[in-house]
C-alpha cells in the first residue's frame, strides 16, 4: 500500500497552484526522458519526488476549486480548470512511469541511448561545488547559451525547485543545476559546476 | 554489432523520437488552444491524437519484431514502456483540448497561468518562391522578422515540433502565434 501524505489545507491561489502544476509536469517529462535514456538514477529519483509534489498540489487545487464555485456558471468554468489540472497531473504520472523504468532496473537498450544522443539534446544534473566558479554568479552574466550552447532549465535548492530561473538568479553552493544542451557543452558545464574547470572560455 | 542491427536501432529511435516530439507538440498546442480559445488548434490536437495512436502501434510492432536475445529483453521492455508514455501524454493533451471544444470560454485562471504573449494563431503555407524554403528555423529568424513564432509545422500527414535546426520546405504549413500585427508580415514572408 502506498503511504499517502496527510494533507492539511492552506489557502493558495488557484492560479499559483495551476501554474506550478503545469510547469512541474513539463519539467518532469524532460527530466524523465533523460533519466531513462542515460540511465541516470538520481534524475529518476528527482522525478518521483516531484510527482508526489504534483499530487499534493493537484489535491489542493481541487479543494480551492470547490471553495471557489458559488453557482452553476462558476462551477462550469471551474470544471475546465479541474480537467486541465488533472491532465497535467496525468502528464506528471507519465513522467513517473518513465522514471520507474530506471528505478526498477528495467533500463532502455544502451544502443538506443547512443543513437538518441546524436539526434537530441540531453539534460544533465550537476551539483555546484564550493570551488566552482559558477557559485555567486548570476545566470545572466555567465552567458552559457552563447559560450557553450547550454541552458540552465531548473535549479533544485534544498527542497525547492526553481523552474526556468531568471537571468538574475544567483547560483549558490550546493545547488543542483539541471542544464540542457549539446553533449560537448553539457560536459564542459558539469566540469565548471563541479569545480574541475576554473575558467570560462569565450 | 552488425550494420543491419545498427540500422534497426536507428529506425526504432527515429520512430520513438517522432512519438515523443508529437506528444510534446500536442501539449504545447493544447495549452495554446486554451490561451487563445482556438477551436482550430484544439481540433489539431485531436487529429494528432489519432495519429499518435496509429504510430504508436507501428512502433510497438517494430520493437517486438526486432529479433532480440533473451538478455536484451529488459532493454526492449524499457522501449515499449517509453512508447506507452508518449501515448499517455498525447491523451492528456487531448483532454486539455476538449475543454476548448466544449465551447465554454476557458476560465481566466488558465490564461493567466500560460505566460505567453499570444494574441492570435495563424496558418500559412510556404510557397516555392519564399525565401524561407530550405532554411532552418534558426536561419529563418521568423520571430525577429515578424513577431510571430512557429508552434508547429504541418507537412503532409505529419506535424513537426519546431526545433532550431528544423528545415522549412515548400508546401509546409506553418502554425504560428503571436501579436496580431505580425500576421501580415508572416504572410509576406511565406508567399511573396
Amino acid at each position: 500500500m502506498p503511504r499517502l501524505e496527510k494533507i492539511e489545507y492552506k489557502p493558495i491561489s488557484v492560479r499559483e497552484l495551476f501554474l506550478e502544476i503545469k510547469n512541474l509536469s513539463e519539467l518532469m517529462i524532460d527530466l524523465a526522458y533523460s533519466a531513462a535514456l542515460f540511465n541516470d538514477k538520481e534524475l529518476a529519483e528527482d522525478v518521483l519526488e516531484l510527482e508526489n509534489r504534483v499530487d499534493t498540489l493537484t489535491y489542493f487545487l481541487e479543494m480551492e476549486i470547490m471553495i471557489a464555485a458559488r453557482d452553476a456558471k462558476d462551477a462550469e468554468a471551474l470544471v475546465g480548470v479541474s480537467t486541465v489540472a488533472s491532465a497535467a497531473d496525468k502528464i506528471s504520472d507519465a513522467a513517473a512511469d518513465i522514471a520507474a523504468i530506471v528505478t526498477q532496473n528495467i533500463g532502455v537498450h544502451p544502443i538506443v541511448s547512443e543513437v538518441f544522443e546524436k539526434v537530441e539534446e540531453r539534460l544533465m544534473r550537476a551539483k555546484a561545488s564550493e570551488e566552482s566558479i559558477l557559485v555567486g554568479k548570476q545566470i545572466g552574466e555567465l552567458d552559457l547559451a552563447a559560450r557553450m550552447g547550454v541552458d540552465i532549465i531548473a535549479i533544485r535548492r534544498n527542497k525547492d525547485w526553481i523552474i526556468d530561473p531568471k537571468e538574475t538568479e544567483e547560483i549558490k553552493f550546493g545547488d543542483i543545476l539541471i542544464a540542457r544542451g549539446a553533449p560537448s557543452g553539457i560536459k564542459e558545464f558539469k566540469e565548471l559546476a563541479e569545480g574541475k574547470r576554473q575558467e570560462l572560455k569565450d | 554489432m552488425s550494420r543491419q542491427r545498427q540500422k534497426q536501432f536507428e529506425e526504432i529511435v527515429e520512430r520513438f523520437v517522432e512519438l515523443k516530439d508529437t506528444s510534446e507538440l500536442m501539449m504545447d498546442l493544447a495549452y495554446s488552444s486554451l490561451l487563445l480559445n482556438s477551436r482550430e488548434l484544439a481540433e489539431e490536437v485531436q487529429r494528432l491524437e489519432e495519429y499518435v495512436d496509429k504510430r504508436h502501434t507501428d512502433f510497438e510492432l517494430l520493437v517486438l519484431s526486432s529479433k532480440f536475445k533473451k538478455e536484451e529483453a529488459r532493454g526492449f521492455l524499457g522501449l515499449i514502456r517509453l512508447g506507452v508514455v508518449t501515448e499517455k501524454i498525447a491523451d492528456a493533451a487531448a483532454e486539455i483540448a476538449e475543454v476548448v471544444l466544449r465551447g465554454i470560454e476557458p476560465h481566466p485562471v488558465l490564461k493567466l497561468a500560460i505566460e505567453e504573449a499570444e494574441e492570435t494563431v495563424t496558418y500559412v503555407r510556404v510557397t516555392e518562391g519564399s525565401s524561407l524554403v530550405n532554411k532552418t528555423l534558426r536561419e529563418a529568424r521568423i520571430p525577429e522578422e515578424t513577431g510571430m513564432w512557429v508552434l508547429a509545422i504541418r507537412r503532409r500527414d505529419k506535424c513537426i515540433r519546431p526545433k532550431p535546426d528544423s528545415k522549412i520546405e515548400a508546401g509546409d504549413i506553418l502554425i504560428a502565434s503571436g501579436y496580431a500585427e505580425g500576421e501580415e508580415d508572416l504572410k509576406k514572408l511565406v508567399s511573396p
